[in-house]
């Protein structure tokens, strides 16, 4: 089956997802009924397509999305201590975000930035190379 | 480097002259397969859409670099993708599309304003009325399977389906459709021009090392050859291809030379070249447990063995690592490894156990040593 001919927009879905999460932080459910409506695409779909991607979001994120890789790679080269730092330093575990909505950390999967093991990124920049020191220094200019 | 080289849209020039037929069958004496890690014959590929019926194709370049240790599209998107684009405007060209995707994974969101403007520069300058998109992902290891980026794109959750039908025949949109990784892409243009064109493939090399990095060598390298470039820290006790490859003692196979089929015969994939490297200092058990993680955390639940196998998996081995599992939990492991490897739906659940199998085959006393 064509989904085109159902669904002439379902093509332009997932664009539209992404970009309501930049703008807004996540994706509310008035967002994807106002999607529904312009789409004609049913919000359970939206809401299934949505629930589906590890960087889409139906709870609101902190200013600073920090996603940190876990990946063997990484795991090698002591990302374990790295997060534990991150966690100490903002005192929210992987999935949380900090009281004043600033910071979301989440482990993730491997960013592909396996040759600056252990990596992150905080708003699709990617850190590499890090340690303890830096992290600080990271989180620090994000707090300033 | 080879893949390097530029081809100033020369390429596709040559290629316009030659006709579609002519360049489908040039690419396919060169015998360039594909480099996601499946090998299928890129020209038999686009042979097989230009022969279907339609009144649209698609050619969809995947750019959904997803498995860990894996790092080679990057390296490309970086530092040549005005090749890539040619390569994708021939692939147009041989299969008469009219519309190209760059499905371009979220975590390289980064490098999408200077591909969108490299895309702008190259069709301007070819003076190409090709319709280029670069769709971005959402964060999701399986979509890089080819059914599951079509779903993707559709607006559907990334799942994969059942093949056949196959793209080539039914893809996006319900219409052919040709899906290529960026490095089978990229290397178009510089078969099709360079006559000294050598099938050499790009190596991500990770890990316990010094010089980690993207290294393109010639396919059949033995792997002791391979590894000293990256400078092992320590003696190398195991090489994991990625997650869904398995892996390998180093001692032992170190006089091997790196093809599919050699790798296969040990029950583990070569994909896309990817070696991540772990040193005597490193536990198995441990990278076990860590890639386990990253399975239950990308099943995509659709199939009860995967999403509930790779759970208890999951859970089993962090009662080894934590010294709080039976013998008996061991051997459940162990059957529970094969029901999902044979029962699972898609190439995913399939393979999310290689790693775990080839390690209870060669390194089962370290699990052994942390039972009760």
């Amino acid at each position: 089956m064509n989904l085109k001919e159902v669904y002439p927009d379902c093509d332009k879905l997932l664009p539209r997802l992404i970009a309501e999460q930049k703008k807004n932080g996540f994706i509310s459910e008035q967002a994807m009924k106002k999607i529904s409506d312009e789409t004609k695409i049913p919000i359970s779909r939206i809401y299934a397509a949505t629930t589906f991607y590890a960087n889409l979001f139906v709870r609101k994120q902190g200013n600073y999305l920090i996603e940190i890789c876990n990946s063997p790679s990484c795991y090698l080269n002591n990302s374990l201590d790295v997060i534990k730092e991150l966690e100490k330093l903002l005192k929210i575990k992987s999935g949380e975000t900090t009281k004043d909505n600033k910071f979301s950390l989440h482990i993730g999967s491997c960013i592909g930035c396996c040759d600056k093991a252990p990596a992150m990124m905080i708003n699709k920049k990617v850190y590499g190379n890090l340690t303890k020191e830096k992290i600080k220094e990271i989180i620090q200019k994000c707090k300033s | 480097m080879q893949i390097l080289k530029k081809t100033n849209l020369k390429a596709l020039e040559k290629a316009k002259k030659l006709g579609s037929e002519k360049i489908i069958a040039l690419v396919s004496k060169k015998g360039l397969t594909g480099r996601a890690g499946g090998g299928f014959p890129t020209g038999k590929k686009w042979q097989m859409v230009k022969e279907t019926p339609a009144n649209e194709k698609y050619v969809i370049c995947n750019a959904d670099e997803g498995e860990p240790g894996t790092f080679k599209d990057r390296f490309i998107l970086e530092n040549n993708p005005e090749t890539l684009i040619e390569g994708i405007m021939i692939a147009c060209f041989a299969v008469n599309a009219k519309k190209a995707y760059i499905y371009l994974r979220s975590e390289y969101t980064s490098l999408k304003p200077k591909l969108q403007k490299t895309i702008n520069e190259v069709l301007k300058k070819a003076k190409s009325k090709l319709n280029m998109e670069i769709f971005s992902g959402a964060g999701s290891y399986v979509v890089g399977e080819e059914t599951a980026i079509i779903a993707s794109i559709e607006g559907k959750r990334g799942q994969p389906n059942l093949r056949p039908p196959y793209p080539t025949t039914q893809g996006l949109f319900n219409k052919p459709t040709v899906i290529n990784n960026v490095e089978t892409l990229t290397n178009i243009p510089q078969l099709v021009l360079f006559d000294d064109w050598k099938d050499l493939k790009l190596h991500s090399l990770s890990g316990c090392v010094n010089k980690p990095g993207v290294y393109e060598l010639p396919i059949g390298i033995k792997l002791k050859d391979i590894i000293k470039l990256a400078e092992p820290k320590n003696k190398v006790k195991a090489i994991y291809f990625g997650c869904f490859g398995g892996c390998l003692p180093y001692e032992q196979f170190k006089e091997m030379e790196m093809k599919q089929e050699n790798i296969c015969k040990q029950n583990c994939a070569l994909g896309s070249s990817t070696m991540i490297i772990v040193d005597e200092t490193k536990s198995i058990v441990d990278i076990a447990t860590n890639i386990a993680k990253f399975y239950e955390f990308e099943s995509c639940g659709r199939c009860t063995p995967c999403r509930e196998g790779t759970m208890r998996i999951l859970h089993f081995l962090e009662e080894i690592s934590l010294g709080k599992a039976t013998k008996e939990d061991f051997e459940t492991l162990q059957e529970l490894a094969w029901v999902i490897k044979e029962t699972s739906f898609c190439g995913l659940g399939q393979s999310s156990m290689n790693h775990l199998l080839s390690a209870l085959q060669y390194f089962k006393k370290e699990f052994e040593a942390k039972l009760k």
